[in-house]
């Protein structure tokens, strides 16, 4: 049973990097704010609670590592590292600045604290698979986390690496699909094809769960399940809204990528806790 | 004379279990590829340290960055064009980029390598698709045990390596344990400076060759090994240049983006010279014997000293 004060923990973290994604890319002018605020409260849950790290030794040979396959989705993920401790906070409003540490896309070796170079997408899963198949050879005990979108799922290189997983039964290795059901240009359904996305997974060797991304008892009971197995990566799709938390941007895909005018950033933090 | 030969693909084996021997961070990473280069006594010594990751290059590649992320040095080796094309995108975006250190070894370079494969299996590109991609260095060793040399000379460099080989027919260029220094020339003949011949890999004995037929036309020619690509030995090519003034460029590559190229560039930046380039002259090879292609496609002993006797003749 997963306490309430854990669970209301990590909602007061998630409402923080809302606030975060809202101010950087309004300050900064660019981004991607809804595909950051789907995948919220994964990285919340992994960063605040999952995650076995020690900013203050972000080399740490046995930690776990995470995987953003999603890239785009990074202003989330920044905002995640600064308020875990890698970087001071007011860093995050340098977001695709010239001589930023945070580049568009994630780029491991400027930002502390970031595992993994990502942006193309597609590639997250084999990076991850790696990096777990690595922790084997060196006998390091570490767990590693990925989280794609689904609009990325209709890169074939997912399925090389989902099929290489599987074979390896790399079971230190959980991907979770972060199914907002929105991509650049429309609904997943409508341009990719890609359901069902669970047979896929499992016909490729993985166990798989499918949850409620937005509810962090769910989140922490699926990675505890998927700890336990032995044999197999884990696959957990995780149902979300594209744009969770503001609720003028749900529904509306323009916001994959779209700067808040003054008034829609009044708005949308005054959903995130009001302006302070 | 009798030829012979010294597989550039047992070169790589060897190399990489002299590593292996070593350190315990090394990794072979194969796309299907072990028996390829005959791999299996390395798999038979650390079975724990093959990743196979299936016929998937990309996967190949983002999974050995994801490895070499993790603190691991992988060797990833497979057909040449199968990496640098198919992959391309992995090998810049997610090893060289971030700095990562894979080393790939591309197999079946050249029409040489690829021979009567034809095509799809001759790759005539790897070296310009590299070259434009920053950090990678590019090594293009000439036969078997300069390829083990390349192999042990490339684990501390820093970010990403690209070691050219053959399909494990080359000849014997350099007697067992010559030294294969990474981003110098090496001067192989030095007969004259009437005209600098450019090479590197499977053709260097062409080139060696044709020197002899030029010193009878009482041309004395110079024959300088570029093995490394990158980061290119400006230094080393432009005193060469400076001597003769005139240059042959002669590489089992497409002239554009390779050997030619580069030596091109040092020649408008550098070192103005006459410069011809010999190679694939911006068209595919066939199937075929790799010698037979190699003097169809205009690298034949002849070819190379006709086109070095013009340029000297012209300026005469």
């Amino acid at each position: 049973m997963i306490s309430r004060e854990r669970i209301a923990q990590l909602e007061e973290r998630a409402r923080q990097i809302r606030r975060d994604i809202v101010e950087m890319v309004y300050r900064t002018k660019d981004g991607h704010p809804s595909p950051s605020l789907s995948a919220t409260d994964l990285i919340a849950a992994l960063y605040f609670d999952i995650l076995k790290i020690d900013p203050a030794n972000p080399e740490w040979e046995a930690r776990d590592r995470f995987v953003l396959s999603k890239g785009h989705a990074c202003p989330a993920l920044y905002s995640a590292l600064a308020r875990r401790g890698y970087f001071p906070p007011e860093e995050l409003m340098t977001l695709r600045f010239m001589h930023s540490h945070l580049q568009g896309h994630p780029y491991a070796p400027k930002t502390t604290g970031l595992d993994a170079t990502t942006g193309s997408l597609g590639n997250g899963l084999s990076v991850g698979l790696g990096m777990a198949l690595a922790s084997r050879i060196r006998k390091l005990d570490y767990r590693v986390y990925v989280i794609t979108g689904d609009g990325e799922l209709g890169e074939g290189l997912i399925w090389e690496g989902a099929m290489a997983a599987g074979h390896q039964k790399a079971s230190n290795l959980t991907v979770f699909v972060d199914n907002n059901n929105y991509q650049s240009g429309g609904t997943v359904g409508e341009i990719t094809g890609v359901y069902p996305i669970d047979e896929k997974f499992r016909a490729f060797g993985w166990h798989v769960q499918t949850i409620d991304g937005h509810d962090f008892a769910q989140i922490l009971e699926a990675v505890e399940t998927a700890k336990q197995v032995a044999d197999r990566p884990q696959a957990i799709i995780a149902k979300t809204i594209k744009g969770k938390g503001v609720s003028f941007m749900i529904g509306d895909n323009s916001w994959h990528k779209r700067v808040y005018t003054d008034k829609e950033y009044e708005m949308a933090m005054h959903e995130l806790g009001g302006l302070r | 004379m009798s030829v012979e030969f010294v597989s550039t693909r047992i070169g790589f084996r060897e190399g990489l279990i002299q590593l292996a021997e070593k350190r315990d961070d090394i990794v072979f990473v194969s796309t299907d590829s072990l028996k390829v280069v005959k791999g299996e006594p390395f798999l038979e010594r650390w079975p724990e340290r093959v990743v196979e990751v299936g016929i998937a290059e990309q996967n190949g590649v983002a999974i050995s960055a994801g490895m070499a992320a993790a603190g691991l040095k992988p060797y990833l080796c497979t057909y040449a064009g199968f990496l640098t094309m198919r992959a391309c995108e992995q090998m810049r975006t997610f090893v060289a980029y971030p700095r990562q250190q894979v080393r790939f070894v591309g197999v079946n370079a050249g029409i040489f390598g690829g021979n009567r494969e034809g095509v799809s299996h001759q790759f005539i590109e790897d070296i310009g698709i590299l070259r434009t991609i920053p950090g990678f260095t590019i090594l293009c060793p000439a036969d078997g045990d300069q390829v083990r040399q390349a192999v042990l000379a490339s684990v501390d460099i820093e970010g990403p390596v690209y070691i050219r080989i053959g399909s494990g027919k080359e000849e014997r260029v350099f007697p067992d344990d010559s030294p294969f220094e990474i981003g110098k020339i090496r001067i192989l003949e030095e007969r004259g400076n009437d005209v600098a011949l450019f090479c590197h890999g499977f053709v260097t004995n062409r080139v060696r060759a044709a020197t002899a037929a030029l010193a009878e036309k009482g041309i004395g020619a110079t024959v300088v090994e570029v093995a490394t690509l990158k980061p290119l030995d400006v230094e080393g090519i432009s005193a060469v240049l400076a001597k003769t003034g005139r240059a042959v460029t002669i590489e089992d590559h497409t002239i554009i983006g390779g050997l030619g190229s580069a030596i091109a560039e040092v020649i408008a930046e550098d070192c103005p010279a006459k410069l011809v380039r010999l190679g694939l002259q911006d068209r595919y090879g066939e199937s075929g014997f790799p010698d037979e292609l190699l003097d169809a496609y205009g690298m034949s002993v002849e070819s190379i000293a006709d086109a070095a006797a013009r340029l000297v003749v012209e300026a005469r």
